[in-house]
């Protein structure tokens, strides 16, 4: 077996210093009722490397994939340029194979890389601090909600319609199981009107929960639920799902969100179907102590030198148990070097151009859409919603787009059921060029 | 006794700054594809980004070797041996990485049609079928994120069966003094109120105790087993029988499955529900910290609370269910960490059914030999056969003024990674030392020279060198106080 060293004479002579005469004298402990019969498990016989790496690549070879198509998904995960440099980093094997830095001598690059990471998201979120990451976008978001519970000791989480529903399902599904309630405001369609939204906020509000750029990509103004906030000492909470908008955008921090969670995703790491991606958390220094999830910290060593070290522990499970702000232990972090890798290589220009251009393909789509297709009114970053005349105008154009490489879009009903079938969510990228734009229009002239 | 496993040299090893402090140029360090026009769009004019954020844009040439450098302060099971107790840190097989990476697994989106995406779905299958069976509790979710997230999914899963049966007032989740941390905070993250059973002067579960805490308010016991002493429980089938008794069910706390993987099921023994940190037992690579996934494994009791999306087979083709009236509803925003997931698939695989109980039983043997080697020169709390880890304490070294810690610093001057100190809380100066399978009996015997080496310094007073450790590392020992006092958590340019 290639992954164990031992030869059967190392075996016995270790069995000898212990002083037992097999193996299974070891396990005498596990009542013998217990014990399986070796090789009596239903799985598959042992394979070796080629047959797993043949296995594995029909498997591959029969997906379809963003190398073979072009690709208008987004929903929350986003096809953008990956540069080669950054997978050559994190495969690097004292990156890839360490443990949470919890020996910070002998842990100084995860930890140096992690507090440049906090330093640049909370840079770019326009945050005061940001922590070593969360699972994902929807689990941040939820963690976020706890937070504000936690700091403005209420119970009522309002949750614009306007989130990613996959975000609200999962903050919703943690909520549910505490006191408080957790209100979920209706929206006009595929827009987030602030000033409506603002109206919900009360003297029993913990936090307004609100996305930026929204679901749809609709870009706003957040100063309305800043005002209604500050009336009302409640926190605002603003979630994203793609981290490049904050190159062309106004950062949210600007805006005066109090927390602000979403996905690092697009900032380097492939969409991988789902994970694992990497959720941001950043937030105001005055509510550090309330945040959860791992925090790398600076200091000295003995002599003076600069280091780095995880820090705040006294807010997590391993010292606080059940009184700690989460139960998060493994975060990201891998992650977290990978978006650094990412945001050095482009730095503020190259992550100005990165939005630019997922922005401008969109422009470039929206400007000339055929007449029984509408795209959501309103400023957009680089996502929106194509209406059709009717369910079949649209599987009309998805089978036509399918045939020809391209997937064109998410049907809005798979992430929100109960909407009419005649929704597309479209997101560009970077990726996408012009003549990808003019095949996609042609599709839409001739099919909806 | 001279050590052969540290050089005592750095050698060229290099200070690095951080990336704020070199040049901060605006230059495009990438040309990109797609379409530049800046004019794009006029709507968005009123909320263009006033100030850049201030990430530092560098050449690929800086960027790529400021990591390098980086990487090289950093310790990993590529590197050397890493025994940290409960973190099971084997060696992570370099073909994953590339059968991560293949286009048709990594470039895709979790919204592509399902028909064009069956090749994945059914090694998500698999594996979920592999890990029904090896953990001898056959409905699996594929969604949780990690161990922690496992053991809140299962406890959500827990208080949902309950409250299926009208049983509202079960909110109590007992938790053995021993448990990891994450056991209680997963709990009162679930809505539940802990109860903390307190240990046996033997480390194991009080059946007593056990029996004196159970009620009909009790939802769960929630069960690491081996326990984090290292030690098997064995009545777990008493334990697991007065649970049922009492109306309640157990949880699983899977971090230590690498004793039992191929020899014995947690499933078999009364166990309810069970996370598996697929980062341990299956041999994913913990990244610094993650990403980790914790699949949960459960019996026909709780299968319909398992949350979705989930993957189920239909005809030959595999289907993602969103929708299901008894689920718990979704823990994650994707089907699971579907890149860790399929390495934990390869490293099963590899095994197959013919050699998965040699990685429990070579783990066993490691901590067993370890524990025998180093049993005279330390103080062992709780005697016998030990699982997968073996708990050693410092009693023994503090007489003469040693503690865990100076151990722990000790070893890394000595070329090895310290094991998990502190832990369990209900040992006094725990060192809990996990060899995993992947260790050859040459580096385990020279780790257990290191710590011998230890031992005889204390024991001939010889403890200055223990005191100043590391002295080898890039940095000495970091002032962890002031840096809770005054948390300095981002780089300012202007003031630090």
């Amino acid at each position: 077996m290639r992954f164990l060293p031992h030869t059967d004479e190392d075996r016995r002579q270790m069995l000898e210093t212990i002083g037992v005469s097999s193996v299974d004298a070891l396990f005498a402990d596990i009542p013998e009722r217990f014990h399986l019969q070796p090789g009596s498990l239903k799985l598959p016989p042992a394979a070796s490397e080629a047959a797993i790496v043949r296995s594995f690549r029909q498997a591959a070879e029969a997906n379809r994939h963003a190398g073979n198509t072009r690709c208008f998904l987004g929903g929350g995960t986003y096809h953008h340029f990956i540069p080669a440099a950054i997978d050559y980093v994190i495969l690097r094997g004292e990156f890839l194979t360490a443990y949470t830095p919890y020996q910070p001598e002998i842990s100084q690059g995860t930890l140096q890389a992690l507090f440049e990471f906090q330093t640049m998201i909370a840079r770019l979120t326009g945050m005061d601090v940001a922590n070593a990451s969360m699972y994902d976008a929807a689990t941040a978001t939820a963690e976020a909600a706890l937070m504000a519970r936690r700091i403005t000791r209420r119970d009522k989480v309002l949750l614009a319609g306007s989130v990613n529903p996959r975000y609200r399902a999962v903050t919703r599904n943690y909520l549910s199981r505490l006191d408080g309630d957790c209100d979920i405001l209706a929206t006009p369609p595929f827009t987030t009107d602030a000033e409506a939204l603002a109206q919900h906020i009360d003297a029993r509000t913990a936090c307004v929960i609100v996305q930026y750029p929204d679901f749809y990509g609709t870009v706003y103004s957040l100063a309305p639920l800043r005002a209604a906030c500050d009336t009302h000492g409640a926190l605002l909470v603003v979630c994203f799902s793609d981290a490049t908008a904050f190159g062309l955008i106004e950062a949210p921090g600007a805006m005066g969100a109090d927390i602000v969670v979403g996905s690092g995703q697009a900032l380097g790491i492939p969409m991988g179907f789902g994970g694992p991606h990497i959720g941001l958390f950043a937030c105001r220094q005055r509510f550090v102590r309330q945040m959860p999830g791992r925090v790398c910290g600076m200091t000295e060593d003995r002599h003076g030198k600069r280091g780095f070290v995880l820090t705040l522990s006294t807010r997590e499970q391993h010292i606080r148990r059940e009184k700690a702000t989460s139960n998060i232990c493994s975060n990201q972090g891998l992650m977290c070097t990978a978006n650094a890798c990412y945001l050095a290589l482009l730095g503020d220009a190259g992550l100005r151009e990165v939005a630019a251009r997922s922005h401008a393909a969109l422009a470039r789509l929206v400007q000339s859409l055929p007449a029984g297709v509408q795209a959501a009114a309103g400023p957009r970053y680089h996502e929106t919603v194509l209406s059709f005349a009717d369910q079949q105008a649209r599987e009309r154009f998805l089978t036509a787009a399918r045939a020809a490489d391209i997937f064109a879009g998410i049907p809005l009903e798979h992430l929100e059921p109960g909407l009419p079938a005649r929704h597309l969510l479209v997101a560009t990228t970077e990726m996408i060029e012009q003549a990808d734009v003019d095949e996609y229009l042609a599709l839409l002239e001739q099919y909806a | 006794m001279t050590n052969a496993n540290a050089s005592g040299t750095r050698g060229l090893m290099h200070e690095e700054p951080l990336l704020f402090e070199r040049a901060h140029r605006n230059a495009e360090a990438i040309a990109l594809p797609g379409i530049a026009d800046d004019t794009a769009d006029a709507t968005l004019a009123d909320f263009l980004r006033r100030t850049p954020a201030g990430i530092p844009g560098l050449s690929e040439p800086e960027v790529v070797r400021h990591f390098v450098r980086l990487s090289q302060w950093n310790h990993g099971i590529e590197t050397g041996f890493y025994p940290l107790g409960s973190c099971t840190m084997k060696y992570n097989p370099r073909v994953h990485e590339h059968l991560v990476r293949l286009p048709g697994l990594a470039d895709v989106h979790p919204e592509q049609p399902e028909d064009t995406v069956q090749g994945l779905l059914a090694l998500l299958y698999r594996l979920q079928q592999a890990l029904g069976e090896i953990s001898g509790l056959p409905h699996v979710t594929l969604q949780p994120a990690a161990g922690a997230h496992g053991e809140l999914t299962g406890i959500m899963m827990i208080r949902a069966w309950h409250d299926s049966r009208g049983d509202h007032q079960r909110r109590i989740v007992l938790v053995p003094d021993s448990a990891h941390g994450t056991n209680p905070a997963s709990a009162a993250l679930a809505g539940m109120r802990t109860v903390e059973l307190k240990s046996a002067a033997n480390g194991q579960i009080d059946l007593d105790e056990l029996s004196a805490k159970l009620s009909d308010e009790v939802a769960a016991l929630m069960l690491t087993n081996p326990n984090t002493t290292g030690h098997f429980e064995s009545r777990i089938a008493d334990i697991c029988a007065r649970v049922h008794e009492a109306g309640a069910l157990v949880y699983g706390d899977g971090a230590n499955l690498n004793a039992l993987v191929g020899k014995a099921r947690p499933g078999d023994m009364g166990i309810d529900c069970l996370h598996i940190n697929v980062h341990k037992t299956f041999s994913t690579p913990h990244g610094g910290g993650g990403p980790g996934a914790g699949p949960v494994a459960v019996n026909d009791t709780l299968a319909p609370f398992l949350p979705v999306p989930r993957i189920e087979a239909r005809d030959g083709h595999f289907v993602i269910v969103r929708e299901d009236e008894h689920s718990i509803g979704p823990v994650f925003g994707a089907l699971g960490q579907v890149g860790v997931l399929l390495r934990a698939l390869a490293y099963i695989m590899a095994f197959g059914r013919e050699h998965l109980h040699r990685i429990a039983e070579d783990a066993v043997l490691n901590a067993n030999y370890i524990l025998h080697r180093l049993k005279d020169a330390y103080h062992v709390p709780f005697p016998g056969l030990c699982k997968h880890e073996c708990l050693l304490t410092d009693k023994l070294q503090n007489r003469h003024g040693i503690k865990t810690l100076d151990i722990a610093k000790r070893l890394i001057d000595l070329g090895f990674h310290p094991m998990t100190v502190y832990f369990p809380l209900i040992v006094h100066g725990a060192m809990l030392i996990e060899p995993t399978e992947s260790e050859s009996k040459q580096t385990i015997d020279a780790f257990c020279d290191a710590m011998l080496e230890i031992a005889e310094s204390c024991a001939k007073g010889d403890i200055e060198a223990l005191q100043q450790a590391p002295m080898l590392p890039i940095r000495t020992r970091l002032d962890e106080t002031s840096a809770a006092r005054r948390p300095r958590l981002v780089w300012k340019d202007d003031r630090n």
